[in-house]
């Protein structure tokens, strides 16, 4: 199974395994994501003391701490700017940003649209799975039309955020959708997003089966996951599902490609070296011990 | 001993001229099965005889299934040949050979196969690693020992021997010739209106090849080859060893059912715990779709160290 030259994937070298089982429900889709991106770094060989990974709040933030690396669990919202930070001290880093659609797109909205404007060089990648599941299932920004939340007791009257289209269109330098059904092509689009230098944002569904999937009667978790393959569906096809996992015939793989210079390479060239402190702050600081 | 030498004693030459002699060509698409039957049917016509001729060859594409039927005498009324009627059958794939002896006469028909294996994917629907494939299992020996005059020949080993795989058809028809009341210059001039020019030297070099493999070989008939491929049927049968390992961690399993309904093979079950376990293991190929999908890390597919070592 392993790429050329590499060891064969063994997830455990990348956990905290004293940690496990983790907090999330039977069935939830926000594992299936962790694999995919350990998977993504172990086959970009990036060495664990070289990842960083900054999490926001939600079920989402909270898978950064089964990561056996760097990982800061920061503010609701902020985690892109905690990693804006910290790739911009420290660019020998390989700065991932775990987020949820809620802590992305509605509290962290406007610092989602500035690094996607900078276009720093980190990876964001966005767990969507339309739902605050952790504080009790509330609306999200990405809740599909209709569904039932504790906050829509009568349906989602709401249009949803098309996160890919908003990170495109603020300049964001590689921009993907991929979804937990398809692992193997969940991993390679990370290891892209992983490789490109500039801002990579991907956006993965996921599932919540307890609480958003029981709420909307989507059925247990073989029929949510396989159900991803309704928003696969090219539009002709939209109308014959009964049920889709999204009604938006979201499409998957790499949606956008903006090539813009890197933000902190511009940064370094024409802020700081201008000014003297090019030396210091153009190599890589000393890691602090 | 040189094949153009040879007198046609066929066993197909003196018959009841008021019966047409019936030639079954079988193959898989792109083998050359309609090159054979052309040059038998201009051959047949060129020497006097009512020849007709029918195929199927639809389907084929490369590799699917393909036949033509050509029938030749003074009077031939039906252009397809009915079960049990045929004089010869002339396989240019094993299995396609074996698929169509019912057709072949019962008492005194020929049959002249490649044994040369092309296998389909339908024959691989046990999907378990190294699992015995299904391609036909009758062995060369056992055929030929079957029908009254076989010739079970290596034809596409032959054909590369000459320098290329292609002409392993005109290797068959070399064989063909032996049992059928053409002189060879006969069959060389025909085989040459129908093959592209520069390679006119080379078909004539595997026509000549095949003639003298069927000469030689009238007497026995289970010739050395055929054992080397019975030989490997049975190894085939024998690697079963599993090659990989399923691990699950019951502390980490949740129960949440993905692994069970999405597994291909349906390998996986719950158990009273609700926990997963492996039902059939004999049914596991490692795919790896239930370790990919497992959300909570509890399920692992390792190669077995045997197989690790040997890659």
């Amino acid at each position: 199974m392993a790429a050329e030259g590499i060891d064969e994937f063994d997830i455990r070298d990348y956990l905290r395994t004293e940690l496990l089982p983790h907090f999330m429900c039977p069935g939830c889709g926000h594992g299936i994501a962790l694999r995919a991106l350990l998977w993504a770094v172990h086959e970009e060989r990036i060495a664990k003391d070289q990842l960083a990974i900054v999490t926001g709040i939600g079920c989402s933030g909270r898978v950064g701490g089964y990561i056996d690396a760097n990982t800061f669990h920061v503010t609701h919202g902020r985690p892109l700017t905690f990693a804006t930070g910290l790739a911009l001290a420290r660019p020998d880093l390989e700065v991932v940003v775990i987020t949820g659609d809620g802590d992305c797109l509605a509290i962290g909205g406007n610092h989602l649209i500035h690094a996607c404007r900078r276009n720093l060089r980190m990876t964001c990648l966005m767990l969507n799975n339309e739902i605050y599941g952790m504080t009790g299932g509330q609306v999200s920004p990405t809740t599909s039309e209709a569904r039932l939340t504790t906050t829509t007791p009568y349906g989602n009257a709401e249009p949803t955020f098309d996160a890919c289209g908003l990170a495109a269109a603020a300049g964001a330098g590689l921009v993907g959708r991929g979804m937990t059904l398809q692992t193997v092509a969940l991993k390679n689009l990370i290891r892209e997003a992983l490789a490109y230098r500039g801002f990579s944002f991907v956006e993965i569904l996921s599932d919540c089966t307890e609480i958003f999937g029981r709420k909307n009667d989507l059925g247990s978790s073989p029929e949510m996951i396989l159900r991803q393959k309704g928003s696969m569906r090219p539009d002709f096809y939209g109308n014959t599902v009964e049920h889709p996992f999204r009604p938006n015939n979201l499409t998957t793989g790499i949606i956008a490609r903006n090539e813009r210079p890197e933000y902190g390479d511009t940064y370094r060239s024409e802020v700081l070296a201008p000014h003297g402190h090019g030396g210091a702050a153009a190599g890589v600081s000393a890691p602090v011990e | 001993m040189n094949a153009l030498d040879k007198e046609s004693a066929s066993p197909h030459g003196n018959r009841d001229a008021a019966r047409p002699t019936n030639v079954l060509i079988v193959g898989v698409g792109g083998q050359g099965v309609l090159m054979v039957s052309k040059v038998l049917a201009a051959l047949c016509q060129s020497e006097g005889f009512e020849v007709k001729q029918s195929e199927v060859h639809g389907m084929a594409k490369r590799g699917g299934s393909v036949f033509s039927h050509v029938r030749f005498g003074e009077q031939v009324w039906s252009p397809t040949i009915p079960r049990g009627e045929a004089d010869i059958v002339v396989a240019l794939e094993w299995a396609e050979g074996v698929r169509w002896l019912d057709h072949l006469k019962r008492d005194g028909g020929t049959f002249i196969a490649d044994t040369q294996r092309i296998v389909p994917p339908i024959s691989f629907r046990n999907r378990t690693r190294n699992a015995a494939s299904a391609y036909a299992p009758e062995t060369p020996a056992e055929v030929v020992a079957l029908v009254g005059n076989g010739f079970a020949l290596d034809a596409t080993s032959m054909a590369t021997g000459l320098g290329d795989r292609r002409v392993a058809n005109t290797v068959l028809l070399g064989a063909l010739s032996t049992v059928l009341p053409f002189a060879a210059e006969h069959w060389l001039a025909v085989i040459e209106q129908f093959v592209p020019a520069k390679t006119k030297d080379l078909n004539r070099r595997a026509f000549l090849a095949g003639r003298d493999w069927a000469v030689s070989a009238e007497r026995v008939p289970a010739a050395a080859a055929t054992d080397a491929v019975a030989q490997k049927v049975t190894a085939r049968a024998i690697e079963t060893a599993p090659a990989h390992l399923l691990t699950i961690n019951e502390a980490w399993c949740k129960g949440c059912d993905i692994c069970v309904k999405m597994c291909p093979e349906r390998c996986l079950s719950l158990n009273a715990r609700m926990v997963a376990e492996l039902a059939r293991p004999d049914a596991c190929t490692a795919c790896h779709l239930c370790e990919w999908l497992c959300p909570d890390f509890a399920i692992r597919i390792e190669s077995a160290p045997a197989v690790k070592g040997a890659s």
